[in-house]
């Protein structure tokens, strides 16, 4: 390959985004100490967690640990490798899915999502991973048949099949959807066109207002979904049940004002916000450290995503770029889910908040996926010019 | 090199000004979606944060939880426990931990039926099956410690405790009578919460209980959870001036009296109650009181003890023809929660400060202190009794009536023979604002204040200047026509004896915290002087004479000189020939120490007018109490006596002493060191006592005339020490 040669011929020292660095390590370190302060409580006094406060933040250490390893390796691992793992990763994708059908597949909270393979494991996070490389590889492979409706088609319709999957099989509707989200923001990089993409923004968002205004008004019954976007337009009437969740989160930003109630101090991790180490993670920071810690975690990540821009403006290769474009959007819509959610912009969906919320598959998968963008930053070169 | 970079872009890039101007758009739309999130944060801290922080605090359940007090014990005078509260566990049940995990139910159960007799495992299974979540079941009440260690043990050494989950227990306390029946009247009982019943325990209260320690979680002043252990103040104890042992003598012969009377004359209980107070009449303390029937402190709603007492109706009251409660009628009579309710507050009643009655001849000598000390008598005076006097429209009969009367009495035979006809001659000398005067002294128709819950008030059972007449003066002075208690009774009768000092009578000598320290000493407190050592001296002579030659023979315990009274009062209605009996006395004679009033009300005999009843016990009660107290025995024993005496194996402390005590003049100071109960009082009346009463043999030779005296104490007392010239 012409990259190789000119590496091996004319190598000068790799870009290494520092900032990045400290911001991924920041992240991580003020997710293990939030899980700690969100789950001690609820740890100590459940025997499920053999009432060991650090029962959660020994578990996250240790994947924690394993990702950075992770980390590492993807980093000096040569990105444009994983081209030829494009199509296996997309086969064992879906392959793992299919597997939680099987006695592997692990039922907690009534959805069965995880995978028993020695550690337990979610697929839909192998399936974000392997969905960012495949779509990278195919868009590159198909060059100036993305333009063509055959080729965009198609582009759109290898995700859909495996965000199916994750739907139907998984029961999992937000993983499904950041499945999506992250193939449609890959193909409108790709891609030079700018009108199909607003008319699938205006046909999807009508799409929503419909099934808003149909279950808000017309259909009583339905599943839980139904109830959840209910409970979304008036948590207050939902207070018992299908509200629950999301007003005691309200409460929690609500009651931790400018600048909280201090670390540790969350009095609605006491039992009022199930697992608060889960999903609802940032409205504990938010009670804690107040309306100035939320935001503070907000302009991390906005910072993250900035230093990702910068790498992604800044390659030369189509491949790498794609690659990068597909992590920063992973990130970037599980903040702004997460968030919306817990704030309750949009209806209550297990989404969790990246490198903060408690979930070894979670964190491994995504320091992996931080490990390819170092690898592609890596490939840049500062070179004197002239 | 620039070949190169172009080739690349051109292969892989083939969008490159698209595609930055693209991630630009993305980038910005990323920031767009955050601020919009940041506006919702803060719109919802500025516009609802305020609501949402109460609404926070409001649905905080600051989980508080109690810790006991203890309350106190209370101790006899010895130290001995009466009653006691003893840390028990109570079994709970959280069967979200058992339920947590599948496997944790069966060795949990297994554990729980191998350690606890009675376990109810099928209620326990049947509670966690349909209450999985549920955290807090009591399963089993008041365990004790030794019952929790067999399940500790069990779990230390089972191979599956790790699988024993869910099960903890809860501390309360329970109030315990070791002796059961023992002074139940004095003692009292505590229900639940701490609340005293009756006694001590009711009367005390407050000292007993402590208050309430908290382990509490709470928001501070910057809404931090803080978590706080108040520790509980224990309640204090009460040292009483019970002596146990005194107490189960007494007990043990009114129990007898019981055993020996009842189903005699009617079916039922040997009497419809016998009380018996036992006190230190050089201080006011109580050493015994107890009542027949009694019940048991640490099961008072037992109607078994309820069998053989009659009947009590709606007001409390027993009426003339009340049924008696036996096994067979027990349910039909006890048929409602108020009929049972009735009959077990009427045997809680402390009969001793409740039970009000006419004292009979035990009035008596009140009358004739009144007589001396107001100075209308001389103390020299004859009385002749004809067996009836005629008082305003009445004739009122003596007891001998129908042999004629007893003839002519000196003032120590009308006390002696109990002549009403004599006492009432003494009443008219009194005069009735003199007699009430008196009684008022005496505290007839005043509490005493004793320390114990539930003393009757008697100011409307006494006659007052209005209400008494000549038949009611004249009945008054041989203890009919008005009410009294027996405490009230026995503390002015102590006055008499002790050289006129009225204390006042307590049953609680100390009250300590639950450390060992001293709260409160309660010292005898002498509230005034009834009569003046003279006249006292005159009363134990006069009532020494009742034991002697009289009517209380029949008290005297073996080897000892005693004095007293006794007393047999007509009850209402007068022509059903019902009686209470009763015998007041003091030991020993020439120093009184303790006196003891024994009341048989209505015996169960079918003629019940004889103070027999009532000094048989006493004198049972004597015999073993005086030579447990170290007093000497002063007289001779009898073949019979000795036998009796050796039964009862009670070692004799008279051997050696005897003869000195008669020797060097009673009560020497050395005897009396050995009853430490009694203080220097006991010294100084011993000091004066001896020398008067050998002057009073001498006195009871008839003087000429009968003086009436108007002038006070002073001049008696001249006349006394003239008297041995």
């Amino acid at each position: 390959m012409p990259q190789n040669k000119g590496k091996g011929k004319n190598r000068k020292i790799g870009y290494i985004d520092f900032n990045l660095i400290f911001v991924v390590l920041l992240l991580l370190g003020f997710g293990l100490i939030m899980v700690y302060s969100t789950s001690s409580y609820s740890a100590s006094m459940s025997s499920g967690s053999n009432n060991d406060p650090a029962f959660y933040l020994k578990k996250q250490v240790v994947a924690t640990i394993f990702g950075l390893g992770a980390m590492v390796f993807m980093t000096f691992w040569p990105y444009r490798w994983w081209m030829n793992l494009a199509t296996p990763a997309y086969f064992v994708a879906i392959g793992l899915i299919g597997l939680v059908l099987t006695p592997l597949g692990i039922e907690a909270n009534g959805a069965r999502r995880w995978l028993n393979l020695g550690v337990s494991l979610q697929p839909a996070e192998v399936a974000k991973l392997a969905m960012i490389i495949f779509l990278a590889t195919i868009i590159v492979k198909m060059g100036d048949k993305i333009d063509t409706p055959r080729g965009f088609i198609f582009a759109l319709a290898s995700p859909g099949f495996v965000a199916a999957l994750i739907y139907v099989i998984t029961d999992n509707l937000s993983s499904a959807i950041i499945v999506m989200a992250i193939a449609f923001i890959m193909l409108f990089i790709a891609s030079p066109q700018y009108k199909i993409f607003v008319y699938i923004v205006a046909g999807g968002a009508a799409l929503v207002a419909i099934i808003v205004f149909l279950a808000s008004k017309v259909f009583t019954g339905g599943g839980f979904r139904l109830a959840r976007i209910r409970a979304w337009l008036s948590p207050e009437d939902y207070a018992t049940g299908t509200g629950y969740q999301t007003l005691q989160a309200l409460y929690a930003i609500g009651s931790g004002g400018t600048f909280g109630k201090g670390l540790g101090q969350s009095t609605q991790k006491l039992g009022f916000i199930p697992e608060a180490q889960n999903d609802m993670i940032f409205s504990i920071i938010c009670e804690e450290l107040g309306l100035f810690g939320g935001l503070c975690v907000l302009i991390l990540f906005l910072l993250m995503l900035w230093r990702m821009l910068i790498i992604a403006i800044n390659t030369k290769d189509m491949f790498g770029e794609l690659l990068v474009v597909g992590v920063m959007s992973h990130i970037a819509v599980q903040v702004i889910f997460n968030v919306a959610v817990v704030t309750n912009i949009i209806p209550n969906t297990g989404i969790s908040l990246p490198f903060i919320s408690y979930g070894g598959s979670s964190v491994m998968f995504l320091l992996m996926e931080v490990g390819l963008v170092f690898s592609v930053g890596r490939s840049i070169k500062f070179e004197t010019v002239e | 090199m620039a070949d190169r970079r172009r080739s690349r872009n051109q292969i892989n890039k083939p969008y490159n000004d698209k595609m930055e101007e693209k991630l630009v758009i993305l980038f910005l739309a990323v920031v767009l979606a955050f601020v919009g999130l940041s506006v919702k944060l803060v719109s919802i801290t500025r516009d609802n944060g305020e609501q949402y922080k109460k609404q926070v605090l409001s649905q905080q359940q600051y989980e508080s939880t109690v810790i006991p007090f203890r309350r106190g014990d209370i101790l006899d005078s010895m130290g001995n426990k009466l009653a006691t509260s003893d840390k028990v566990y109570n079994l709970i049940i959280d069967s979200k931990a058992i339920m947590n995990d599948e496997e944790n139910l069966e060795p949990t159960m297994v554990a729980l039926r191998t350690s606890f007799l009675g376990f109810n495992e099928n209620d326990v299974r049947n509670y966690i099956a349909s209450n999985p979540t549920s955290q807090y079941y009591v399963s089993m009440k008041q365990l004790t410690y030794d019952q929790v260690a067999v399940y500790n043990d069990y779990v230390a050494n089972a191979e599956d405790a790790s699988h024993i989950k869910g099960i903890w227990f809860e501390e309360e306390y329970r109030r315990y009578y070791p002796n059961n029946e023992l002074a139940c009247d004095v003692i009292g009982f505590t229900g639940k919460d701490n609340v005293g019943n009756y006694g001590l325990e009711q009367y005390y209260n407050d000292t007993l209980n402590g208050v309430n320690g908290r382990s509490y979680g709470y928001l501070n002043d910057t809404e931090t959870l803080e978590r706080t252990t108040i520790s509980p103040v224990d309640g204090y104890n009460l040292v009483t001036t019970i002596d146990g042992n005194i107490q189960q003598i007494v007990e043990k012969y009114l129990y007898q009296f019981n055993e020996e009377h009842k189903n005699a004359a009617r079916t039922g209980n040997g009497a419809r109650n016998v009380g018996a107070i036992i006190m230190d009449v050089n201080s006011g303390e109580i050493l015994a009181m107890a009542s027949y029937p009694n019940f048991n402190l640490n099961n008072p709603r037992d109607e078994q003890k309820l069998l053989g007492s009659s009947m009590v109706n709606e007001k409390g009251a027993i009426e003339y023809e009340a049924e008696v409660i036996t096994q067979e009628n027990i349910h039909e009579l006890l048929n409602t929660d108020d009929a049972t309710y009735q009959n077990l507050n009427y045997l809680w009643k402390n009969f001793c400060i409740s039970t009000t009655y006419e004292p009979g001849s035990v009035a008596k000598p009140f009358t004739v202190a009144t007589g001396l000390e107001s100075g209308r008598m001389t103390g020299d005076e004859y009385y002749t009794c004809n067996g009836q006097l005629h008082v305003g429209d009445h004739d009122i009969k003596c007891h001998n009536y129908k042999k004629g009367g007893d003839g002519t009495l000196s003032v120590q035979e009308s006390i002696e023979q109990s002549c009403n006809v004599a006492l009432m001659l003494m009443g008219k000398q009194i005069g009735k604002s003199t007699f009430l005067e008196y009684q008022e002294k005496f505290n007839f128709g005043l509490k005493t204040n004793i320390d114990l819950y539930g003393e009757s008030r008697t100011n409307t059972l006494v006659f007052n200047n209005q209400t008494m007449g000549d038949t009611e003066l004249a009945t008054s002075t041989f203890g009919q026509g008005y009410n009294v208690t027996m405490i009230q009774t026995i503390a002015a009768f102590a006055s008499l004896i002790n050289g006129g000092y009225y204390y006042e009578p307590h049953v609680v000598k100390q009250i300590t915290a639950s450390d060992g320290s001293i709260v409160e000493n309660i010292s005898p407190r002498v509230l005034k002087q009834t009569i003046s050592a003279t006249t006292s001296a005159k009363i134990i002579e006069y009532c020494n004479g009742v034991v002697v030659n009289g009517t209380g023979k029949t008290a005297r315990p073996a080897g000892y000189a005693i004095g007293g009274k006794t007393g047999t009062a007509e009850t209402i209605p007068r022509d059903k020939r019902n009686y209470v009996v009763s015998f007041m006395g003091y030991a020993p004679a020439d120093n009184p120490q303790i006196a003891i009033y024994v009341v048989v009300d209505r015996p169960n005999a079918t003629f019940q007018d004889d103070a027999k009843f009532a000094t048989g016990i006493v004198r049972s009660i004597l015999t073993e109490v005086l030579p447990y107290m170290n007093i000497y025995m002063t007289e001779e024993l009898s073949e019979k006596e000795m036998q009796e005496i050796a039964e009862l194996n009670i070692s004799i402390k008279q051997a050696a002493s005897e003869e000195e005590a008669l020797e060097e003049g009673e009560g020497s100071e050395e005897d009396d060191g050995i009853i430490d109960a009694h203080g220097g009082d006991v010294t100084s009346s011993t000091e004066v006592t001896p020398e008067e009463m050998e002057s009073d043999d001498v006195e009871t030779a008839p003087l000429t005339g009968s003086v009436l005296n108007t002038d006070t104490g002073n001049a008696v007392k001249e006349d006394d020490s003239n008297a041995p010239e």
